[in-house]
């Protein structure tokens, strides 16, 4: 379990890859607004599960769908996915950011794909008292700081030069984001539809992210309504699994069966 | 005939506020704090440039031109229509051309309407320029960029449809839904008053334009990308079947005439400097929200440094944009071979930049009136003179 294998499939026309490694039952991870950095923090879930991480369309090694201008358009494409790969049993489902967000629609819209469900800083509640910075505005230099807390981290992603490529790159990735949140980064519905979340979720947070504010995870759990647990992690920023391998542990942990 | 013999003249404002925010390298864009605004300034600089427009009608300009801006100390206009409604109570003669209300930053409507009411007011004096608009007016309007231009073409077919098909009508687009388009008022000039579409490089900006067979113009662009872009303009309208001729182009230039040449740059280079570096300038973020640009323009711009932040030399602005600092003689030398260079009849002049005060505004749009206009119409071909 050492590292992913690579894969493309085609879903509704358009290619998209995916990374699985491990064995054992379906866990099933949405990443946040950024392919790039690769997924290694994860490997730890693969020990006891069949880790698969389908990249987003419009992000990293995945082709862009241009007539995806939603979130619950991606719930529409995992959809899809979980047919085309098999995934007729409910799996554990772990989102991070943008991903936690496309996961909460999940499992309100296809809640009999899902057992347990890990939220790590989703985005999409709509907030106003702590609301999230506006990642299309913070410069490329800012990024890095603003994204993580962790000192090893931040200067692990401040090494090499910032070529052309990786600014075109980023560019694209954050054009696809843009096409689904530029008017409104958040959905004043999912406070009206949370409560029909029936997977037990745990929710995680880095306790310095200065990307959503750690104090929005109490509105996740008051909205959720099914009893979710949070877990906050000191020192820790946006990147929760990338800084903090107890987060990892703790998703494990969790969807293993242990809670509070 | 030479386009020299068909020169028109357009008097353009920007209509700055002046007193920028200082220590801010991102320039005067998006997120200005804008309690640096004081009213009784905004009150003092209206009435100046609104003088110095009316100024240009009184004394002959062809057309006078303002645009619109939004949350940002580069422009005082963020509705255009509201200037071109005050502009056309004070003047008689000239054509005002709102160049314009970027058409996506409102309902294609209501453009309609406020566009038809302009031109019936002035008796059929309006003429109409639809940009993309900049980069900058997607973070203030919550507008989606990355779907920007679809959404442009879909206005444009909206605001003709409520132009030139008898309403009501129905509209069932992507973005736009009408059970009853039903302008009203409609036009003075039929079938519409002209249209040019303005883009600031993009290739399909150029091609939407030649397609349709609207006039184009092009900004904030080095010359030799304009020329370019022109002859694709010219040979895409062509292939569609229309017949581009020296009025479809419009180009622009910042003169400044005065009795020496060393009294004229004495006078406005440092304004024109200060346009560049204190007023247009913004950041790449800003100015290239995700989406707005093609990601291969992007990777085009990236590979060649071109930057948006960058402070720009006075030798470097004079080389690539039209400039002219000089005599009566200079400047018009300069202007008509401009217009052959782009085959263009129409020059966009800004006699007002950056900021410069009132009085010199005055001196240079009363000495191109006086001097520079006659003799460019003195380079008239022999024949059309004859006939005169």
């Amino acid at each position: 379990m050492t590292h992913f294998q690579k894969s493309d499939r085609v879903v509704d026309r358009v290619r998209v890859q995916v990374l699985e490694t491990g064995k054992g039952k379906p866990l099933v991870y949405f990443h946040g607004a950024g392919a790039s950095g690769g997924f290694d923090e994860l490997l730890p879930l693969a020990e006891q599960h069949r880790l698969i991480v389908p990249i987003h369309p419009g992000f990293g090694g995945s082709d862009d769908d241009l007539t995806i201008n939603s979130v619950l358009d991606y719930v529409v494409h995992y959809a899809a996915l979980f047919d085309a790969l098999k995934l007729h049993e409910p799996v554990d489902l772990v989102g991070h950011s943008l991903g936690g967000w496309i996961a909460s629609l999940f499992a309100i819209f296809q809640g009999h794909r899902v057992h347990r469900l890990a939220l790590a800083c989703p985005a999409g509640l709509r907030v106003p008292e702590h609301p999230g910075a506006d990642l299309f505005m913070i410069p490329l230099e800012k990024l890095p700081s603003t994204l993580a807390a962790s000192p090893t981290v931040l200067a692990k992603m401040t090494q090499g030069e910032v070529t052309v490529d990786i600014k075109v790159a980023r560019y694209r990735e954050m054009t696809s984001l843009a096409r689904i949140i530029w008017e409104r980064s958040y959905d004043p519905k999912l406070d009206r539809w949370l409560k029909r979340v029936s997977a037990p979720t745990l929710i995680l947070w880095g306790e310095q992210d200065k990307i959503l504010p750690v104090q929005q995870a109490r509105r996740w759990a008051d909205r959720l309504e099914s009893g979710a647990e949070i877990a906050t992690f000191d020192g820790v920023g946006h990147l929760v699994f990338l800084e903090s391998p107890d987060a990892v542990k703790r998703v494990a942990f969790f969807l293993n069966g242990g809670g509070l | 005939m030479s386009v020299l013999d068909r020169l028109q003249f357009y008097l353009m404002h920007f209509m700055p506020y002046p007193d920028v925010v200082p220590g801010r390298p991102q320039g005067q864009w998006v997120d200005i704090p804008n309690t640096h605004f004081d009213p009784e300034k905004g009150h003092k600089l209206y009435k100046e440039y609104l003088d110095e427009l009316v100024l240009g009608d009184e004394l002959g300009y062809d057309a006078l031109v303002v645009n619109e801006h939004h949350s940002t100390f580069y422009s005082l206009m963020p509705s255009c229509s509201v200037i071109a409604g005050a502009l056309i109570a004070r003047t008689r003669q000239a054509r005002i051309c709102v160049f314009g209300t970027p058409i996506t930053l409102t309902y294609p409507h209501r453009l309609a309407e406020e566009y038809a009411m302009l031109d019936v007011m002035s008796g059929g004096r309006l003429e109409c320029a639809f940009p993309l608009g900049t980069g900058m007016e997607y973070w203030v309007n919550p507008l989606n960029p990355t779907n920007a231009r679809e959404r442009f073409r879909e206005s444009m077919d909206v605001l003709m449809q409520a132009w030139t098909k008898p309403g009501p009508t129905r509209f069932d687009g992507e973005f736009y839904h009408y059970k009853y388009l039903n302008p009203f008022p409609l036009p003075y000039q039929k079938p519409h008053p002209k249209i040019y579409v303005v883009g600031s490089g993009g290739e399909d900006t150029v091609q939407y334009a030649a397609e349709k067979g609207y006039g184009y113009s092009q900004v904030f662009t080095p010359i030799a990308a304009q020329l370019k872009s022109f002859e694709s303009y010219r040979s895409t309208a062509v292939k569609h079947g229309h017949t581009p001729d020296s009025e479809s182009i419009i180009i622009s230039a910042i003169p400044y005439v005065a009795e020496t040449e060393a009294k004229a740059i004495e006078e406005a280079r440092d304004h024109i400097l200060f346009y560049f570096n204190n007023l247009l300038r913004t950041s790449d973020q800003m100015n290239t929200p995700p989406g707005y640009m093609p990601v291969d323009r992007l990777r085009k711009r990236l590979e060649a440094g071109v930057f948006q932040s960058s402070e720009i030399t006075w030798e470097a602005l004079t080389s690539v944009y039209r400039t002219v600092l000089g005599t009566p003689d200079q400047v018009a030398e300069r202007i008509a071979f401009w217009c052959e260079q782009a085959q263009s009849s129409r020059i966009i002049v800004h006699l007002h930049t950056g900021d410069m005060p009132h009085w010199k505004a005055v001196k240079n749009i009363t000495l191109f009136a006086e001097e520079v206009i006659p003799r460019l119409r003195r380079k008239m071909s022999p024949e059309l003179k004859a006939a005169e």
